[in-house]
């Protein structure tokens, strides 16, 4: 009947769980807040909450979205208010809207590009990590070695990221700013592209902080690829 | 505040500091971070007591442990006291500890454990009891309770594996033998005594808690033989401690909820606790009697208290066979009514091999066929009534009968190799056992006969102390091995998925079950050597604990493959478990009389 899509923010409690860890926390959470959750069919009932692209290990964002199939309307701020009641401190929904029944239901597949914000300390400078952001920029091609238990794969990062700018220096902390490409047509961690800068996550306090997600073409860092926005009392009229 | 992660911070000291360039490094960070849905956090500086209740195994199969959690809400729910957790680090997690000289700290508040009032630890299973030591040793605090000094926490533990104390006695500053849930505020009282001797005082006057420092151990002989007299006053045995009234006993409904996937994700509900089957190699009814249920009113109300607490989608019922609940059917019934339209499931962990069971796991499975567990033990019927496992081929061939009736295509059967009286014909009638179920399966499936699948999981016999069989021998590790070979060539069929425990493995769990405080000593050289983890197969280094013995002066098979005689004083015959000496003997010789010896 509706869905709800849902902006959240993951914060420092919960920044070392999984993509697949919050989404057992918010299906649980759910389950506490007695939403009216819209269930599959078949065999083993679940509910129809689909999440956006998958935030590493590590990192905290408050850009990072879901949507959640209902089976009886209700107010997307109502929701929000009994969801947060029920989710730990580390994951909290920022704002929720109700997807209008005119629009194709969210699926977060058009989302591809993430921006980052960086925080590095010890790294060096913030003139010599300008320096290499910039050789970083102008090379052609940046061949990294993916793997991990994986037999290793060549990728070339270089096409998947779109800029890289240190933003601030405070003494020895630098903020870099990074948009890096994402989704599953490919896409770029800020851990390898800090490693390609010489940093390496675990030897140098570093904070990842994932600020945006976009589709592309959508410049300005509005909200997501949201819906045009409507209130939920003036979709409730369109539905018959 | 929004678009902003918090500044990373440069005291080198501090504990956060290191902890986010050491998470990056490790498996599972989130094992060590805490912050979970229901996990209490109480101000220290308002508690009388404060315990770090402590794992010896990886946070996934610490969370699935039930006690742990009913003792970490008792004490959180007592306005004096409080309960934080910590979990065996991984071996990654531990050499980032130790490199940076780092204390081990509890999840809730990151407090180094030696900060604590109480160290409780839970004694699962022999083969974490290096983790044990690895835990004390990690939080800075010296693993021989004698060398403790009134800087240290007290160190209590408790547990399954209590019920033969002396492989750690010399480890601790008390072992609890029995259960927890009102012992549990005694220990925290004693805690508050102001100095070690007092606090020592106050734990040797609770009932059922064996304070190993007031007492000495005098070996007999080679291998478990010996005896542990009080050293002043005390008690010369050490009743188990037991809660009468289990459905008035506390029990936690807000059940902490871990971020990562756990060995057990979902409600568990203790519905009985106890076990009257007497099965004659098992702990079970040593370590739990007498049989207690709790009441349906009391179980609905807590599953209803539980779902809305913690938001899962399936509730566990906890018993030894939990078939053998007095109404099983009116509760799975009710809680099936209850749940059933709100995606909330039902599972039975402990099924009865027969035909009932499987009506009642098709009643409540519906649609989940994810296989059905049955324990025949034996091959034969004369070696199943040696043991006393109240089961014929009829029951299983029935159950089996109504398990692919009502859809299933899995089963999975429990084996015992070497158990007293075994000859190379019981092992041989397992395999033809099996075989024969894997036709009769095919023929019962019909057109889903390509679907069967036989589990078959092999265990060595292991001699448990406090049970009839705990004067009996394992066999020697080359029978044993031979035996397996025997239903290795035996299993064949494609249908038949067979896999066994370690002969090594059952050997070392053999040796400290049957352990005294000599193998302790073996238990500190295995980890001095670097033994942690010892349960997990990639960890487990057989060598290294044959060269503990060594060191220890002590034979493993002196422990593990010896038949001991009746009359031989044991080192845990000053732990009163309820069922006496001489009723165990004539257990044992029903047994051998059965057996035909």
């Amino acid at each position: 009947m509706g869905q709800v899509v849902c902006r959240y923010r993951k914060s420092e409690e919960a920044r070392w769980i999984s993509h697949l860890d919050v989404k057992r926390t918010l299906e649980r959470a759910m389950r506490r807040a007695e939403l009216p959750l819209a269930l599959t069919e078949g065999h083993n009932p679940h509910p129809k909450l689909s999440l956006g692209p998958p935030l590493s290990v590590g990192v905290t964002g408050d850009a990072e979205m879901f949507a959640v199939h209902l089976e009886v309307a209700m107010s997307p701020d109502v929701l929000k208010e009994r969801l947060n009641a029920q989710l730990p401190p580390g994951v909290q929904v920022v704002e929720a809207w109700t997807v209008p029944a005119y629009r194709k239901k969210e699926t977060f597949g058009e989302i591809d590009v993430a921006e980052y914000l960086v925080k590095v300390r010890g790294g060096g400078s913030a003139e010599a990590l300008g320096a290499r952001v910039a050789e970083l920029m102008a090379s052609a091609e940046l061949v990294v070695q993916r793997g991990g238990e994986r037999p290793e794969r060549s990728v070339d990062l270089r096409p998947l990221i779109l800029s890289v700018s240190v933003v601030e220096a405070r003494g020895e902390e630098i903020d870099l700013k990074m948009r890096l490409k994402t989704g599953s047509h490919g896409g770029a961690r800020p851990q390898e592209v800090l490693s390609l800068l010489g940093i390496t996550d675990g030897e140098h306090p570093v904070r990842y902080h994932r600020t945006g997600l976009y589709a592309s073409g959508q410049e300005s860092p509005q909200r997501p690829p949201a819906p045009t926005r409507r209130r939920w009392t003036q979709t409730r009229g369109r539905r018959v | 505040m929004a678009g902003s992660p918090p500044d990373v911070r440069g005291e080198a000291a501090d504990l956060d500091f290191d902890l986010d360039l050491i998470l990056p490094r490790v498996q599972k960070p989130a094992r060590y971070t805490g912050g979970e849905w229901n996990a209490v956090h109480k101000d220290h500086a308002s508690a009388r007591v404060r315990f770090a209740l402590c794992y010896p195994d990886t946070y996934e199969v610490g969370m699935s442990h039930l006690g742990l959690q009913v003792l970490y809400h008792i004490l959180n729910a007592h306005p004096d006291y409080l309960a934080e957790r910590c979990f065996a680090p991984w071996p990654d997690m531990e050499q980032e500890l130790r490199s940076r000289g780092l204390p081990l700290f509890s999840l809730e508040s990151r407090t180094p454990l030696r900060e604590f009032d109480v160290i409780g630890i839970t004694l699962p299973y022999e083969l974490t009891y290096t983790n044990v030591l690895n835990l004390l040793d990690l939080a800075g605090i010296p693993v021989r309770a004698a060398d403790r000094g009134p800087q240290h926490p007290l160190v209590v533990g408790g547990g399954p594996g209590a019920v033969n104390p002396e492989p750690l006695a010399e480890f601790f500053d008390g072992i609890l033998i029995g259960e927890g849930e009102e012992a549990i505020l005694e220990i925290a009282e004693a805690a508050a005594r102001k100095d070690r001797a007092a606090a020592l005082d106050g734990l040797a006057a609770i009932e059922g808690m064996y304070v190993p420092s007031r007492y000495q151990y005098v070996p007999a002989g080679p291998g478990p033989r010996g005896v542990v007299t009080p050293v002043g006053e005390g008690p010369a045995r050490i009743v188990r401690r037991i809660v009468a009234d289990l459905d008035a006993a506390p029990f936690p409904t807000r059940q902490i909820v871990p971020f990562i996937e756990t060995v057990h994700g979902r409600v568990t509900l203790e519905i009985m606790r106890g076990c009257t089957r007497g099965c004659r190699f098992c702990q079970a009814h040593a370590s739990y009697a007498p049989r207690r249920a709790r009441s349906i009113e009391t179980i609905l109300r807590q599953a209803e208290e539980a779902v809305a607490a913690t938001g899962y989608d399936e509730i566990s019922l906890l018993a030894f066979t939990s078939v053998d609940y007095r109404d099983i059917e009116g509760l799975v019934g009710q809680l099936v009514d209850r749940f059933g339209h709100s995606g909330v499931g039902v599972a039975l962990p402990s099924l009865r091999v027969d035909a009932f069971s499987v009506a009642l796991a098709n009643q409540i499975q519906s649609v989940r066929k994810s296989g059905l567990t049955f324990a025949p033990e034996a091959g034969t019927q004369r070696l199943r009534d040696v043991i006393r496992k109240q089961v014929t081929e009829d029951d299983l061939f029935s159950a089996a009968e109504a398990a692919f009736a009502s859809g299933w295509n899995r089963l999975k059967l429990y084996f015992m190799i070497g158990l007293p009286t075994e000859t190379e014909e019981d092992v041989t009638a397992i395999a033809d056992l099996v075989n024969r179920l894997v036709d009769f399966g095919r023929g019962a499936l019909g057109s889903r006969r390509s679907r069967l699948q036989i589990g078959v999981s092999v265990a060595a016999f292991v001699p448990k102390p406090h049970t009839p069989f705990q004067w009996m021998a394992q066999d020697a590790p080359e029978t044993l091995e031979r035996r397996q070979r025997i239903l290795q060539q035996g299993l064949r069929d494609r249908a038949i998925k067979l896999s066994w425990t370690d002969p090594a493995v059952s050997r070392l769990e053999a040796a400290i079950s049957r352990g005294d405080r000599r193998v302790g000593r073996a238990i500190e050289a295995a980890w001095r050597s670097g033994a942690t983890f010892d349960a997990w197969s990639e960890r487990f280094d057989f060598g290294r604990w044959q060269q503990a013995f060594d060191e220890a002066e002590i034979e493993m098979s002196d422990y593990a493959n010896a038949a001991l005689a009746f009359d031989t004083p044991l080192p845990w015959d000053h732990i009163d478990c309820g069922n006496q000496k001489d009723d165990l003997r004539a257990e044992a010789e029903r047994a051998l009389a059965q057996g035909g010896e």
